[in-house]
């Protein structure tokens, strides 16, 4: 019952002061909104970004890479710290390099449920060669069918056709700016020099033009089963599994369930491309810094707006006081009011948010992939926005009216 | 009953020390009964007000003793002494004092809101039979600030009356009213004196006031004459 009087005066003091109470209320909303629209537009950046590198990304990728060089076969005889002694001109042996037995691995990966895509690849460094000239690149003999379940890859070539690979034995896929450097079409021959001196010639079958600048001008597909052949490996063999799986920034439990099954290197695109996730975090806190300034300034407007009521009410507090309501009930009556204030800009907050970042999507912007600026919403923004608007609202009230609950009747009524 | 005690005060001393260490009251001891109507008054300065506002509950900065209905109220809380006032003591400023924001029936009817004994629709019935006792039933809904010097002193009256209380304090109640409005307020305090037993006190400097009242205490230079 008594609650209810507080909340009933406190409706009074904001109904009667409707400017004053909008006032409050449109800080509240822009703080919120732009909390809204910034996250909401930082969240379309950073999602922008990671479909561009996730087309030539997985999840994760599985390699053998062998890594012996803190052995040392002398510490292990004389474990004595009185021994000295002493190597010179140590030399590493490469024992294995690579994955021999891929296809057991990759039923293995397939069980787990968390993968929905795996392929194999082999990569190596090679010369491409036409006539005189001689340019350096890469060449990955990939699964064609699994390979573009991973990364769309089949929609990248401009001319001639993926599936191609899988018909012509010899064939090989270029990137657009390595065909134009080396001056070859559809259909030209080219020769690979592998690091080993083998060399042997293919038709070009097709021309991809990725979004990728860099893997344009030095990028080659091949059959898995022609990439074998051309550097001498077995028919099981691949130098990398890649795996995507259904939440991309979940990794690590993945990562870690594989480690116990998997006795090669296994990482996750977060370490792998750590610039990635510093972008996108660092993003992350420019939208947090630029919302919460607008968010503190809305505060410190409730504040004053709230020291304004208080001073105004001075001679009324004291009544409410010298008829029986205590501090406490003062307290509670202008933090409901705060409270009412933040919960209101809180929801056209909401509301505007929405409203902006759908504009701003309609904004042209025709850069790499995209056609209009980036907005990408998440429920938890809309909850956060609004928690934090009511919050700072409370805040900023609850200094006021701390102060009111302090008045002292008798100095009032006596004038 | 008749000879209950309603208050009683022993040996207060109150100083003020601003601007200078000042001492406003120098002892002050009596005893009012209940149903008593009791005026006070005195010079400018005389500690009259001051005696008011220590008897009130919302001045604590003083030595000595309070009882009300024998409960002593010296050392308590400022929280334990709002809620006694809300039950125990109704109010009548001097300048009305009415929260111009609301209407005379809400100003009525807040204190017992506070209090919280009753339904809302027992609240309303009782704010407007106090409304009638005073005669101005009629402005229940008008918001306070529209109503005339008179009237407003009359909505107060009704809302010190609302929580039944067993004391009503007034400090200068016909400060700014006319012979007839004092009249008016003389005769409803002294029907409530009489017929509901409540204590009266009065701080007032009109002569012709205090002498239609039970008894009357004078003061000057913070002592009882």
């Amino acid at each position: 019952m008594a609650k209810s009087v507080n909340i009933q005066i406190a409706s009074v003091h904001l109904t009667s002061k409707f400017w004053q109470t909008f006032v409050a209320i449109m800080g509240v909303t822009f703080g919120v909104s732009m909390y809204i629209f910034m996250n909401s537009f930082m969240n379309g950046v950073n999602k922008t970004q990671d479909d561009l590198a996730f087309s030539a990304l997985s999840h994760i990728r599985i390699y053998n890479h062998d890594n012996n060089y803190s052995y040392n076969p002398i510490e292990s005889q004389y474990d004595n710290s009185q021994t000295v002694f002493n190597i010179h001109n140590r030399k590493s042996i490469q024992y294995t390099s690579g994955i021999k037995n891929s296809s057991s691995i990759v039923s293995l990966v397939e069980k787990q449920e968390e993968v929905v895509a795996v392929a194999r690849q082999i990569n190596f460094s090679v010369f491409f060669r036409s006539g005189s000239k001689k340019i350096n690149g890469r060449v990955s003999g990939i699964e064609l069918e699994q390979e573009d379940k991973l990364f769309k890859s089949s929609e990248i070539v401009t001319q001639g056709n993926w599936n191609n690979l899988q018909t012509h034995k010899s064939g090989i896929i270029i990137g657009k700016l390595l065909a134009e450097d080396l001056g070859l079409q559809v259909n030209s021959s080219i020769n690979v020099l592998t690091s080993d001196g083998v060399s042997r010639n293919y038709i070009i079958v097709g021309i991809f033009e990725s979004s990728l600048k860099d893997i344009d001008k030095t990028k080659a597909y091949l059959n898995i089963t022609a990439a074998r052949q051309l550097i001498g490996e077995n028919s099981d063999y691949a130098s990398d599994i890649l795996i995507n799986i259904k939440d991309r920034d979940n990794t690590v439990p993945v990562v870690k369930k594989l480690g116990l099954l998997i006795p090669f290197q296994i990482e996750s695109w977060q370490e792998a491309n750590e610039q990635l996730v510093a972008g996108a975090s660092l993003r992350n806190v420019i939208a947090i810094a630029v919302s919460f300034t607008i968010l503190l300034v809305a505060g410190f407007g409730i504040y004053n707006i709230m020291n304004m009521t208080i001073n105004e009410k001075i001679k009324e507090i004291a009544i409410l006081k010298a008829t029986g309501f205590s501090g406490n009930d003062i307290k509670s009556i202008f933090l409901t009011q705060a409270g009412a204030i933040g919960l209101l800009g809180g929801f056209f907050g909401v509301v505007l948010g929405y409203l902006i970042s759908l504009l701003i999507n309609q904004v042209p912007f025709n850069v790499a992939s995209l056609e209009t600026l980036p907005i990408y919403f998440r429920v938890q923004d809309f909850v956060l926005a609004v928690v934090f608007g009511v919050l700072t609202t409370l805040i900023a009230g609850y200094l006021p009216s701390r102060k009111a609950a302090k008045v002292d009747p008798v100095t009032i009524i006596r004038g | 009953m008749e000879n209950k005690t309603s208050l009683k005060i022993r040996n207060l001393v109150k100083y003020f020390h601003e601007p200078e260490t000042f001492q406003v009251l120098k002892g002050v001891s009596f005893e009012v009964k209940k149903g008593e109507f009791l005026s006070i008054v005195g010079k400018s300065g005389s500690g009259k007000s001051t005696l008011l506002y220590v008897l009130s509950t919302m001045d604590t900065n003083y030595e000595g003793t309070l009882q009300i209905n024998g409960d002593l109220l010296t050392g308590k809380t400022q929280n334990q002494l709002a809620a006694f006032r809300n039950e125990h003591i109704g109010f009548v400023f001097q300048f009305h004092y009415l929260l111009p924001e609301f209407s005379c029936l809400q100003n009525v009817m807040l204190p017992a809101l506070k209090l919280g004994k009753y339904s809302t629709k027992e609240i309303e019935h009782k704010a407007y039979e106090s409304l009638r006792l005073l005669d101005i039933e009629d402005q229940a809904l008008k918001s306070a600030n529209k109503l005339s010097g008179g009237q407003q002193q009359r909505v107060a009256i009704a809302r010190a009356l609302i929580n039944n209380p067993s004391i009503i304090m007034s400090d200068e109640p016909t400060g700014n009213l006319d012979s007839k409005n004092t009249q008016a307020v003389l005769d409803i305090f002294k029907g409530l004196a009489k017929e509901n037993g409540q204590t009266i006190i009065c701080v007032t400097h009109d002569t012709d006031f205090a002498n239609k009242t039970d008894r009357t205490i004078e003061m000057a230079d913070g002592l009882i004459i």
